[in-house]
């Protein structure tokens, strides 16, 4: 592959090519700016802002094919990738069995963790189709919630894995 | 702050460009500890190299008397790669360890080498597996012992420019076990952790190397117990005694994280433990 250069343009930004959610998007991102930032201005919102800090996990999103958190990365490091982020997995109109998996379960109260727990489970189910209860604990290491106490969301992963399956 | 960012594929690339870049610079892997100094306006450098997909800094490989394993690896690669499970057994097992998933696919090997953190998990289980550093500069290579340039937090004696491109791993046969002490009982930073390497028979402990976290500026080695416990055959008395050396050659401080004593105790209590599962 040839190597890839960006410079600041005249607006003293970068700008960036990348696939969000299976489309393609061209973007002015600021030097300083990381991606969750850059994607809650594009208006893609389901993407948190928990801790800013890479503690908490409510700011996960797929990218090229794998879980990241979006604050402990630039935004110019989008470039030429492939990302898809909560509005990308499900909508209320037509939610995703995880989702519904977690509304079902009960395992959503205030719900701002939400879209990295549905990231990290699906992440995990799409490696690993019947995890253990060990196995769904370790997946969920680094997403914090406030509200629920886990107990609920771990349910949620089980009824997933369940729905999946069918 | 960054204005022009760099993205190479090979080092042949790099290297050739790099006369021709006359500016402050600095290398981005994974981000995640360079990130968060961006986002607090911490970093002036304004040419950042994107090192993420050098393809020679991806590599596990196999080599006659050792392993290599690129300082391009992402955490995540380590756990289940054959190679690192048969010869670095200690770096299998400390990735559950190492922060949560979705970092573990962004952080890499170099940068926490690089970063030159005492806590360091990656650094810890390389320490005790007797790694050494495989440094480059425009393809001339320097190959040192791991802790031999790291200097304390943060400070590590790279020339200008010069990448950490691997480590090597010495291919001798034995098992590992990594404990880390936190906060909680996954995903945090070490408060103290300790790795050790060995090699059992008939209770007898024919190979050991031990590295310690959060117990000096740097990640280090506790020569003096491995050398207390080397061709010694593992009892109650033995157990007690490399415990109280352990803890006579480190000197840990209070900090945000715990206090000397607490630290100093968990220690013993570590080799403890690990000893005793070294003789089942
Ligand atoms: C929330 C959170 C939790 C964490 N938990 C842990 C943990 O449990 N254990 C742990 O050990 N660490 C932890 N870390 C620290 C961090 O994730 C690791 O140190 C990580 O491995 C750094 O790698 P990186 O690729 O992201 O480095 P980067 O941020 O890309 O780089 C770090 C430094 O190394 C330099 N660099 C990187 N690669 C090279 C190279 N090949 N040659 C020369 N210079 C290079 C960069 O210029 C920079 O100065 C945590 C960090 C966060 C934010
Ligand atoms: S906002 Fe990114 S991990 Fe908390
Ligand atoms: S539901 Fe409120 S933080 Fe998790």
């Amino acid at each position: 592959m040839k190597s890839e250069n960006l410079t600041l343009n005249k607006n003293g930004k970068f700008e960036i090519n990348f696939t969000l959610n299976g489309k393609e998007i061209s973007a002015q991102v600021k030097p300083k700016e990381t991606l969750l930032e850059a994607l809650r201005a594009l208006g893609y919102k389901g993407t948190k802002k928990g801790c800013d800090t890479g503690d908490c996990g409510s700011c996960a999103v797929i990218f090229n094919g794998k879980p990241k958190v979006s604050c402990l990365m630039p935004a110019f490091a989008a470039h030429k990738a492939e990302i898809i982020t909560i509005e990308g997995i499900g909508s209320v109109s037509k939610p995703h069995p995880i989702q519904e998996a977690f509304v079902e379960a009960g395992a959503v109260q205030c719900g701002y963790c939400i879209p990295g727990m549905i990231i990290s489970t699906k992440a995990l189910l799409d490696k690993n189709p019947n995890p253990s209860e060990e196995e769904i604990k370790h997946s969920l290491d680094g997403n914090l919630c406030r509200c629920t106490g886990y107990v609920k969301q771990i349910e949620a992963v089980k009824l997933a894995a369940k729905k999946l399956a069918k | 702050m960054p204005e022009i960012i760099e993205k190479y594929y090979s080092l042949k690339e790099l290297w050739s460009s790099l006369n021709k870049l006359n500016k402050s610079r600095k290398y981005l892997a994974g981000g995640t500890d360079l990130t968060i100094s961006l986002s607090y306006g911490e970093e002036k450098t304004e040419l950042w190299i994107d090192i993420s997909d050098i393809k020679e800094l991806s590599l596990i490989e196999d080599r006659k008397e050792f392993v290599f394993i690129g300082a391009g690896i992402k955490v995540s690669q380590l756990e289940n790669n054959p190679i690192v499970k048969k010869w670095v057994p200690a770096l299998a097992e400390s990735v559950k360890y190492y922060a949560s998933p979705s970092i573990r696919n962004t952080a890499t090997l170099g940068g926490n080498y690089v970063n030159a953190s005492p806590c360091a998990d990656g650094v810890l289980a390389l320490a005790a597996s007797q790694a050494s550093v495989v440094l480059n500069l425009k393809n001339r290579r320097r190959t040192l012992p791991l802790l031999s340039i790291i200097k304390g937090p943060k400070k590590i004696d790279l020339k200008k420019d010069e990448i950490a491109e691997g480590f090597l791993v010495p291919k001798i046969k034995h098992e590992a076990v990594f404990y880390k002490m936190m906060a909680r009982k996954r995903f945090g930073i070490s408060k103290a952790g300790l790795c050790i390497c060995y090699r059992a028979n008939n209770k007898k402990l024919e190979y050991v190397s031990i590295a310690l976290s959060s117990v000096a500026p740097s990640i280090v080695k506790a020569p003096k117990t491995e050398e207390f416990l080397k061709n010694k055959k593992i009892d109650q008395n033995i157990v007690k005694k490399a415990c109280e050396i352990i803890k006579s050659e480190i000197s840990p401080i209070d900090d945000i994280r715990s206090q000397a004593e607490y630290r100093k105790e968990i220690i013993s209590v570590f080799l403890q433990r690990a000893l005793q599962k070294t003789i089942g």
